[in-house]
């Protein structure tokens, strides 16, 4: 076992794909982060509906591949780990230094990221904070490390590998993908009855997994009052709707997908009242952007912006119904926002 | 060549920069809670180092001392499965920091998925062991 790992080849061959699904995962975290957090030059179209849904996907799938092809990786240099002297010289003390970001960053992603799946919490920051932060580290110390290297990986992938190699590099690409298949499942509707380790369920009410339940954000109450209104402020004044008066303005149905940051997503069919005609109902112009608050006042996703482009997107409902009943307390009744799209956490119930 | 490695080099160092610039907001002034989280970016490299590359080296070692040559390759194949597959679902078994209790998330079997799952890798593995192959069936080792 320890020499069939041991070669240049089967190094650079791991190394080279861990590069691609780091830079997968890299590129579609980094869309994710500037889909919630815009800056003013980013903008981010209402269509295709499912194109969050599968850049997070493959976020999500390209992390949990890594796992198993970082492992590999780092079996096929351990001994490298234990090399005499541990320094030679200023060149050699800063690649080991810079090697010693990368594993740190890396290992700091995938996990942080497999136990943000599970919405298991066993640490005290802010999971997005750092899981952004260092991204940065482990795709720069990549880049880094593959520059160091590019002689090393050229010279090894003009040479045939030995069998014994062969199967070890098998085994690996093996071991990737029988971690996406029983995972991707959250993500691929095809493989979900195939992925054992699947972290959404079919218990969710009417059919949809919940994120945050009404209980735990605080708002049953609020949201079963009879007096309960919604208000829509726009500069030319107020108005406010009961929920007899929404059920009575223009319908509009649609197969919709919540796509969740944590990478599951699951469509289900919406109906309610389209942004747009809500907006020229109010007296102003779909296109207008729109900010949306929550029943649930605390708490960092209360708030949402809906950009123009969404508002002016006939298929941006304010749902009622959810898969032809009336939305459960747990999916936002008495309304919630579905736009196409968008990540799940800005669907604001 | 050259240009090639300045090209990955230089926008790579600025990517760490700017990863650690953002990791210095969150750190800096310096808590106790900080400490922690460095706890959290060192453990990694060290349970992999000290733990897990032993262990993997250990159990490799012993399936190749005690296994006959046909069974080597698969059996070794299906712990590879098996221990990736496990580490995958053991945020999802063990949760005793879980998040609030949400319908139709992380309340799905995990364990008897996980098994099933393992159930059909060793079946895998079986019929690696058993499948006829071309010549004498020799020197095929991880």
């Amino acid at each position: 076992m320890s020499s069939a790992a041991r070669s240049e080849r089967v190094t650079s061959r791991i190394g080279l794909t861990l590069a691609v699904t780091f830079t997968l995962c890299f590129v579609t975290g980094l869309l994710s982060h500037l889909i919630q957090h815009p800056p003013s030059w980013f903008g981010w179209p209402s269509r295709p509906i499912g194109l969050y849904r599968f850049t997070q996907g493959t976020h999500v799938v390209s992390g949990i591949a890594s796992i198993p092809l970082l492992l590999a990786k780092l079996w096929s240099v351990y001994p490298k780990l234990f090399e005499r002297p541990v320094i030679r010289n200023l060149p050699h003390a800063l690649e080991r230094l810079s090697i010693l970001v990368l594993s740190v960053a890396a290992f700091f992603e995938l996990t942080t990221g497999l136990f943000n799946i599970a919405q298991n919490y066993p640490w005290t920051f802010y999971f997005p904070q750092l899981h952004y932060a260092l991204a940065w580290v482990a795709i720069g110390s990549i880049l880094v490390h593959i520059a160091v290297k590019l002689p090393i990986v050229r010279r090894a992938l003009t040479t045939e590998p030995e069998p014994s190699r062969r199967a070890f590099l098998r085994t690996t690409w093996l071991a990737a993908g029988v971690a996406v298949v029983a995972t991707a499942g959250d993500s691929v509707p095809l493989l979900r009855n195939v992925s054992g380790l699947s972290w959404r369920s079919d218990k969710g009410p009417q059919g949809l997994p919940v994120n945050r339940t009404a209980e735990a954000a605080g708002v049953l109450d609020t949201a079963r009052d009879a007096d309960w209104r919604l208000s829509v402020v726009t500069p030319g004044g107020t108005k406010t709707y009961s929920l007899d008066q929404l059920r009575a303005l223009p319908r509009t149905s649609a197969e919709l997908p919540i796509a969740c940051v944590e990478g599951w997503s699951q469509s289900a069919h919406w109906s309610g009242v389209s942004l747009p005609d809500l907006l020229r109902h109010a007296g102003t112009a779909p296109g207008t952007p729109v900010r949306v608050f929550s029943l649930e006042k605390a708490g960092p996703y209360g708030i949402s912006d809906l950009p123009g482009e969404h508002t002016s997107d006939d298929l941006t409902l304010l749902a009622l119904e959810l898969n032809g009943e009336i939305l459960d307390a747990d999916h936002g009744f008495p309304c919630r926002v579905i736009a196409p799209n968008r990540p799940g956490v800005l669907q604001t119930k | 060549m050259k240009t090639l490695r300045l090209l990955l080099f230089l926008p790579g160092l600025a990517a760490v920069a700017w990863g650690t610039v953002l990791f210095a907001e969150y750190a800096f002034p310096l808590r106790p809670d900080v400490f922690e989280t460095l706890g959290w970016l060192a453990g990694g490299p060290v349970a992999h180092d000290l733990l897990v590359a032993p262990l993997i080296g250990a159990v490799g070692l012993a399936l190749s001392r005690f296994l006959p040559e046909r069974w080597k390759a698969p059996v070794k194949t299906g712990a590879v499965l098996t221990g990736v597959l496990t580490l995958l679902a053991f945020p999802l078994l063990w949760r005793p920091f879980g998040g609030a209790r949400n319908p139709g998330l992380h309340d799905a079997d995990t364990l008897t998925g996980l098994l099933l799952t393992l159930a059909v890798v060793w079946l895998g593995v079986l019929a690696a062991v058993f499948w006829p192959r071309k010549g004498s069936g020799c020197c095929r080792s991880l």
